[in-house]
């Protein structure tokens, strides 16, 4: 191989893994600079987390609006390339000279043909629990994940489909569309790409709640995860923003909110737990002003300027703060119809409110399909199972491997800001290593 | 020359098709007597946005000479672009085209189809009067200085000034005091979870110095500076003169401050106690290598009081708490037999690797002691515990975790540069969330503890983010692109009366004396529309948003 053959094979193209808030604001940059850049997600639409929330903190901006222009830039720009429903199988090479093999799954509907209108919904006999809503909803085997879901074109669940599983022949969804979308011979793909720099952002989950009992997750409808709440509040989820607890019509009069839930498992405080239980608080008084609400919380980690403002609004109208060492020690159990959560109380002894909701607020913990791309991309994680960036440094976002960058809840709990930030500074440090090694 | 205006409705499947009824609207506006003076051309097509549609639409406006374009279809978040270029691919300025939404405001919300059909003339009736008061705009390209000046020389503009120096761009890095490093220079040691720390921190000042393409001016500042993204002309003001430099952007990187604890009521205690800033105890140790009492002892009791100022000041500092555990180990690494008490209003470690430093220490034999309420007066404490009982306590030693407020030059700055500050006293970013390095004026970014209290970590982290920006927006060679609806001032009609300068965010209305009217910097503009609102002599006008192209289309699609 000579030398040129290396030169020639040299890339500017850069992968994006993760299509949350951080990996759109970074392959924005990039392609403003000319980039090309492929943005794979996994999931069937991009956004990543914060389109789940109704509003976001500190300001109560709605997200959608906050998010949806950034959605439609990323789709609309002719130098990204967005591979939705695909996995990175392989990276390759050394920066610079990447080759990356991507399998993008069936979608069974055609991106080009369809415009969206969801006219294959109905007809589809196939009725399952939304995972994309936290299961407290229902969709079709053909679907969007959400309402306003980007891009807008529906995806069948081969698993679900009567016809794509051989239960047995079924072309509902086909027959509706009038633009011959539904493609149901439509096969996984691999494709193969030449990169210079890859982007991690895989972003982060929730803290499995039920892996603490005694908080009653599983365990009684009435106990909610934060993700659930968020799309219990959502007007565009299940019960478009109705707050009826869990398989009943029943509005909660008393809801309790479980800071720190996981913490001590986890080892790290996640920084977003607090602001998000506070501004869920201001939600439920915001659709229930007659509701009583508890934030039983140890710590109140703030770390912004504008937070604590916010803080102060919620104590004063919204909620009644309860101190206790360590409220993920808290037990919840059945109380007559509805809840009795027992915590420890500032002075050590065990006290009790009754709830009829409780939200457990989770840590942050990294997302599955990170500890995977470690794997294919031989990347070390830290000992919380986030991807470790700048070992020897003071702050980086360099992995363990040259020419790969993490950004975002991939490398640690983040608010929204802190995951922009890390996005650009990605960005940044993907021209500069591009700017070096194709010199 | 008289207008030709085609107007073409999409069916987009039987989204549109099956709801209004396009063949009528075919036959009306054609027929329609105001456009005795125009010619007309009409059509329906399938589906505009495919393939095909779009180069059915390209041929139709070459071959039947439009001079104005109107589309029926769906919502212009789903193909203004697409059809903008479908014109750029033709004679057709894209400024003389208009996109009316008949699918989500006719077809998919009335469920008449008469009623539809209705709706959707009249809107198209808005949008082809709208058109015919519409002019050509034409994009301008412009020249960039790839250089940077960057405001401060700690941590913050160190970064920003290494991550962007290179062959193509020289950085000139403005330091008020007589040496680069900032306050973190001044530290004894770094936390855990920081790497190499100080070490690295020596490392990047020398990397400074020995680059070629970064300029650093020591006991200076910035003394004026005019002009937009791609083209700032800065004077920076030093002991022996004054230097002009160009530059394409500018980087805020001054710092912070820390609150005087004697401002605060819950705190009092004079010089000769034995009470200490955090800062001063970072000093001490660096200086005399020990942590010792005004008469030379080493302290056997030592309180550490956080939050100091957080009330006063409305916000939390971040690092304080992270910083104090720091400092609780520097004791117990200078003796296990010193006492040490963290009393602090809940512990704020948004770090990963923070909670195991807090338990490490904990474990070490350090107390943290969670309270509501504190008063020092002297090294005499008095407290509020978390479950109402009071308590007090005497001890060797106090120190103190000062507030981070904004550096006393934050708000000259703020004036010179034109950029807001915020409620709390830091610059204000451009969007809290999503835009948190920009601020107002575009090329003008703030990063560091100037923005907000944050540590060293995430200082470097918004020095990388707004060196991301710029690497990828003012590259060397290329040109850029500025917004071409923007607001024009019709000087016959300004009456001086300046309530535009006020409103404006982007600083890009200036007022000319000589004539007594505003001026609109062009390149600065973009096109928000409210001096337009402002104005009370009508003397101001957004391209593409004019009076009277909005009254033609309201006039009619209301009729």
């Amino acid at each position: 191989m000579t030398e040129d053959y290396i030169t020639m094979n040299r890339s500017d193209n850069v992968l994006i893994i993760g299509a949350g808030l951080a990996g759109m604001k970074a392959g924005l940059l990039l392609a403003h600079a000319g980039k090309k850049v492929y943005l794979v997600e996994s999931l069937p639409l991009i956004g990543g987390k914060v389109i789940k929330n109704e509003e976001s903190f500190p300001n109560l901006e709605c997200s959608t609006c906050m998010v949806a222009p950034v959605q439609q830039d990323v789709l609309q720009n002719p130098n990204i390339e967005t591979l939705t429903h695909s996995a990175v199988e392989k990276i390759e090479g050394e920066a610079g000279n990447f080759r990356a093999v991507i399998k993008k799954s069936a979608r069974y509907v055609s991106m080009t043909d369809c415009i969206g209108c969801g006219m294959c919904f109905d007809p589809c006999p196939v009725s399952l629990k939304n995972a994309w809503e936290e299961d407290l909803g229902e969709r079709k085997a053909i679907y969007v994940p959400c309402a306003g879901a980007l891009p807008n074109v529906p995806v069948i669940d081969p698993d679900q489909c009567l016809q794509l599983n051989g239960q047995q022949e079924c072309s509902a969804c086909a027959d509706s569309c009038m633009f011959g979308a539904i493609k149901l011979d439509d096969k996984d793909e691999t494709i193969e790409v030449d990169i210079g720099a890859v982007i991690i952002s895989t972003g982060a989950e929730t803290f499995d709640a039920s892996k603490l009992p005694e908080l009653g997750y599983g365990k009684y409808p009435g106990v909610y995860t934060p993700f659930e709440f968020e799309r219990l509040f959502a007007s565009n989820g299940p019960t478009l923003g109705e707050l009826t607890i869990r398989d009943s019509e029943k509005t909660p009069g008393k809801i309790a909110i479980i800071h720190c839930v996981g913490r001590q498992q986890v080892g790290y405080c996640s920084s977003v737990c607090c602001m998000y239980s506070l501004k869920f608080a201001h939600f439920i008084k915001s659709k229930l002003p007659d509701a009583e609400i508890f934030n039983i919380h140890s710590d109140i980690c703030l770390p912004d300027k504008n937070y604590q403002k916010f803080f102060n609004k919620v104590k004063e109208s919204d909620t009644t703060l309860i101190y206790s060492p360590s409220p993920e020690e808290s037990k919840v159990s059945q109380n007559g119809s509805g809840l009795k959560v027992v915590y420890t109380g500032a002075d050590g002894k065990e006290q009790h409110v009754e709830a009829d909701m409780v939200i457990l607020s989770g840590a942050v913990i990294p997302h599955p399909e990170g500890s995977s791309v470690a794997t294919i991309a031989g990347l070390n994680l830290d000992s919380y199972g986030f991807f470790e960036a700048g070992k020897d440094d003071i702050g980086s976002v360099h992995t363990s491997r040259e020419g790969v960058f993490v950004a975002g809840s991939a490398e640690g709990p983040k608010d929204i800001q802190s995951s922009v930030i890390q996005a650009e500074s990605a960005a940044g440090q993907v021209m500069i290593c591009l700017g070096e090694v194709n010199r | 020359m008289k207008a030709k205006v085609g107007v073409y409705v999409c069916e987009c499947g039987p989204n549109i098709a099956s709801k209004v009824d396009l063949d009528r609207i075919l036959e009306t506006l054609p027929a329609l007597d105001e456009y005795r003076e125009i010619e007309l051309v009409v059509k329906k097509y399938g589906l505009l946005c495919s393939a095909d549609g779009k180069n059915y639409l390209e041929e139709e406006i070459k071959s039947n000479g439009f001079t104005h374009l109107v589309l029926g279809a769906c919502s212009p978040r789903d193909h203004n672009k697409t059809f903008i270029g479908v014109c750029k691919k033709t004679d057709l300025n894209p400024y003389l085209y208009k996109i009316i939404n008949i699918r989500e405001h006719c077809a998919w919300i009335i469920p008449d189809k008469e009623k539809a059909t209705e709706k959707a003339i009249s809107y198209l009736r808005g949008g082809i009067n709208r058109v015919l008061y519409q002019s050509s705009l034409f994009e301008k390209q412009l020249d960039i200085d790839p250089d940077v000046v960057v405001i401060g020389g700690g941590i913050a503009g160190i970064e920003t000034a290494l991550s962007l120096a290179g062959e193509k761009r020289n950085i000139y890095l403005i330091e008020k005091s007589g040496k680069i490093g900032g306050k973190s220079s001044r530290f004894s040691s770094l936390l855990p979870r920081q790497g190499k720390g100080l070490a690295l921190i020596e490392e990047k000042i020398e990397k400074v110095s020995a680059n070629p393409f970064i300029k650093v001016f020591l006991e200076s500042s910035l003394e004026s500076i005019i002009g937009f993204l791609g083209n700032f002309e800065i004077v920076v003001k030093s002991k022996n003169g004054n230097t002009d430099i160009k530059a394409g952007a500018i980087v805020v990187a001054s710092g912070y401050g820390l609150i005087d604890p004697l401002s605060s009521e819950s705190h009092s205690y004079s010089e000769s106690d034995d009470v200490y800033t955090s800062l001063e105890i970072e000093e001490m140790l660096k200086e005399h290598g020990k942590i010792m009492t005004k008469s030379g002892k080493e302290p056997a009791s030592v309180a550490l009081v956080h939050c100091v100022g957080r009330e006063e000041k409305g916000y939390c500092s971040r690092i304080c708490c992270n910083y104090m555990i720091k400092i609780a180990r520097y004791l117990k690494d200078q003796s296990d037999a010193i006492k040490v008490t963290e009393f602090h209003k809940g512990l704020c470690m948004p770090d990963k690797g923070d909670q195991s430093f807090h338990k490490a220490m904990a474990e070490r034999g350090v107390e943290f002691r969670r309270i509501q309420k504190i008063t020092q007066d002297g090294t005499k404490i008095s407290f509020t515990g978390m479950d109402g009982s009071p308590g007090n306590a005497d001890f060797d030693m106090v120190i103190l975790a000062p507030a981070i407020v904004p550096s006393e030059d934050t708000d000259s700055l703020a004036e010179l540069l034109e950029i807001p500050v915020s409620e709390t006293g830091f610059f204000q970013e451009m969007h809290q969330t999503t835009d948190p390095v920009a601020t107002s004026i575009d090329g003008i970014f703030v990063v560091g503890a100037a923005h907000s209290p944050k540590g060293i970590t995430d200082s470097i982290f918004f020095a990388q983010a707004a060196a991301g920006r710029i690497l990828t927006h003012l590259i060397p060679g290329e040109k850029i692109v500025p917004e071409v609806k923007v607001t024009e001032v019709l000087e016959a009609f300004c009456t001086g009366c300046q309530n535009c300068l006020d409103v404006c965010v982007y600083g890009a209305i200036s007022y000319d004396e000589s004539k007594g009217v505003s001026v609109v910097n062009e390149v600065v503009c973009r096109g928000c529309g409210n001096c337009f609102g402002s104005c009370p002599s009508g003397a101001l006008r957004t391209k593409h948003f004019t009076n009277p192209q909005l009254y033609q289309e309201v006039r009619e699609a209301i009729r």
